[in-house]
């Protein structure tokens, strides 16, 4: 084959590739907006299926609790992420380096496997101290502990990339390590922190399977809700929800972009 | 305060949060788990005293009934189906993440970013996407029908099949990713002198390209086929009785069987295939890759 031919091959293949993968969410959006409850057949354009979503009382509720389980485990597992990434670059841990793999340990989990230990735990303590009962509560705890290794390595990166004088030059030029943290340390861990920012939360988001074995009944998310529907049969207003979620990710996609030209502009 | 003392006051005050973190929700959680394995089945599904290996016979087969397959064709099958969309995924990929990288530089991170965006929408609207395109009386499915692939007024799904184009579409990008950081780094100065000496693209692909994107396959077969092997989502949704995976089991044993020894034997069999899994990749990455470490 020739240069030519072969270029012309991967640019068809890589838009079969673009189809493959963008089909199935424009699929969800467009019959988000039809007029009959079929996903065959476009008999006209309509916004009823939103209507009805924002009129139902456990959509909005479900909705609420999907932002605010992603906001607030986002928030925790930043902050926590951030200063284990760093402990394990500052203080090179000698005996303890074996920590260091507890780190690995909830990236090669199996979603299935860390939901239902999770699960089972959460009712073994609620029996025993009548405290962590299912719900928003701990779905935030199993979501914290899931993101904290991700941020952890981010952050860990970045300090890693860094020139280790920096550090003693920061030593000498301000006394105090709070004056260090807002000085040097957060604004040269910026980009690292907004990038596990957006990681942590697209990691929530994105996940079902260990929400879903954490959920209580009061703390039904919109996966979970939707996941529930299908299973009843009943599903008219769930690609109307499906097409907010996407919504979400692409303004996500779209900060992470622009934060990815601003710092290739300020590196330079 | 001596600068020894406050060093290790500063690596408590900011490793200890998310190490506690780990530990109490995560290893103690596991441990648990595996524990229970060894329990027996109470009346209620919980787990009760005495310690026994009840819940592994049970696995392996032995029931009421005497023996029967079912759960070692799940296991087979959860392996099956993992190496096959791993070959798929790879397939894709490999053209892929080339292509890429022949791009102008402008352009790659928009290319690598279009690839990755679906995979961060949720995993069940993933698969209802999918549900909405196999459906019965869509065009794809018309089409399947009109070949005889499935009977008329049928859907592609419930079937292996979409479970298989499920899995592929979950897990493309992180194949594509590792494969592309390895085509960024390629020295397109051997696959020249491959062609030079008048190698077929094959054999120049083989010698010159393979042994250099090999450590970036490694690294892409273990982020899809880890995943791939533990999941639930889509073979629930996309899949019916005859996909189901490992996951699948695990998981009814907590909701609807109620049989939780059960169900943390087979999560303990889980971990035990993804261990054994990364073992026999990282043997097959030094034995392909001669001495350098491939993987993790």
């Amino acid at each position: 084959m020739s240069r030519g031919r072969l270029t012309a091959f991967l640019r068809g293949f890589w838009y079969a590739l673009m189809l493959f993968l963008y089909a199935p969410l424009l699929v969800v959006v467009v019959f988000s907006f039809n007029s009959i409850n079929s996903s065959a057949r476009f008999a006209g354009f309509s916004l009823d299926w939103y209507k009805r979503l924002f009129a139902n009382d456990v959509i909005m509720q479900a909705l609420w609790n999907t932002a605010v389980l992603a906001t607030v485990s986002t928030l925790i597992a930043v902050v926590i992420g951030g200063m284990l990434g760093y402990g394990f670059y500052r203080y090179r841990l000698g005996r303890l380096s074996w920590l260091v793999w507890l780190i690995y340990l909830p990236v090669i989990m199996p979603d299935i496997v860390f939901g239902i230990a999770e699960m089972t735990f959460f009712v073994l303590i609620n029996q025993w101290l009548g405290i962590l009962a299912p719900g928003l509560g701990t779905m935030i705890i199993a979501h914290v502990t899931f993101q904290v290794p991700f941020v952890a390595l981010l952050v860990n990166a970045r300090l890693l990339a860094l020139d280790p004088s920096l550090f003693e030059a920061a030593q000498d030029l301000y006394a105090s390590p709070w004056q260090r943290l807002s000085a040097f340390l957060l604004p040269t861990l910026r980009p690292a922190i907004a990038a596990s920012f957006l990681l942590a939360l697209t990691l929530s988001i994105d996940d079902f399977v260990i929400s879903f074995f954490t959920a209580g009944p009061e703390s039904t998310t919109l996966p979970i809700y939707i996941w529930s529907a299908i299973r009843k049969g009943v599903t008219p207003e769930i690609n109307a929800i499906a097409t907010l979620m996407i919504a979400t990710v692409f303004l996500i996609a779209m900060l992470s972009m622009l934060g990815g030209r601003r710092r290739r502009t300020s590196d330079t | 305060m001596p600068k020894l003392a406050r060093d290790t006051q500063h690596l408590l005050l900011t490793v200890t949060p998310g190490v506690l973190c780990i530990l109490v929700f995560l290893v103690l959680p596991s441990l648990y788990l595996m524990g229970m394995a060894f329990l027996t089945n109470g009346p209620y599904g919980l787990p009760t005293l005495p310690l026994s290996l009840q819940a592994f016979r049970e696995l392996a087969g032995f029931g009421f009934l005497g023996w029967s397959p079912g759960n070692l064709y799940t296991l087979l099958r959860s392996v099956w189906q993992t190496l096959l969309a791993t070959l798929i995924v790879t397939l894709i990929a490999y053209p892929a993440a080339y292509y890429i990288s022949t791009r102008p530089a402008r352009w790659r991170a928009l290319m690598l970013l279009a690839v990755v965006v679906p995979s961060w929408t949720n995993q069940v609207i993933r698969s209802v996407g999918w549900m909405n395109i196999l459906a019965p009386g869509t065009p794809l499915a018309d089409f399947a029908a009109r070949l005889g692939f499935i009977e008329p007024q049928m859907g592609l799904f419930p079937s292996q099949f979409a479970v298989i184009i499920g899995l592929v579409y979950n897990f493309l990008p992180f194949m594509v990713l590792p494969l592309y950081a390895a085509f960024e780094k390629l020295d397109m100065a051997q696959v020249e002198a491959a062609r030079d000496l008048f190698a077929s693209p094959l054999s120049a692909f083989r010698h010159a390209v393979f042994p250099q994107t090999l450590p970036g396959l490694m690294a892409g077969v273990v982020l899809v086929a880890i995943p791939a092997f533990g999941m639930y989502v889509v073979t629930e949704l996309l899949g019916g009785g005859r996909s189901m995976m490992i996951g699948n089991l695990v998981a009814r044993q907590f909701a609807q069987a109620s049989n939780w020894p059960l169900g943390a034997a087979g999560a303990l069999i889980m971990i035990a295939v993804t261990l054994i899994g990364l073992k026999v990749l990282r043997n097959l990455g030094r034995r392909l890759g001669g001495d350098r470490e491939v993987v993790l």
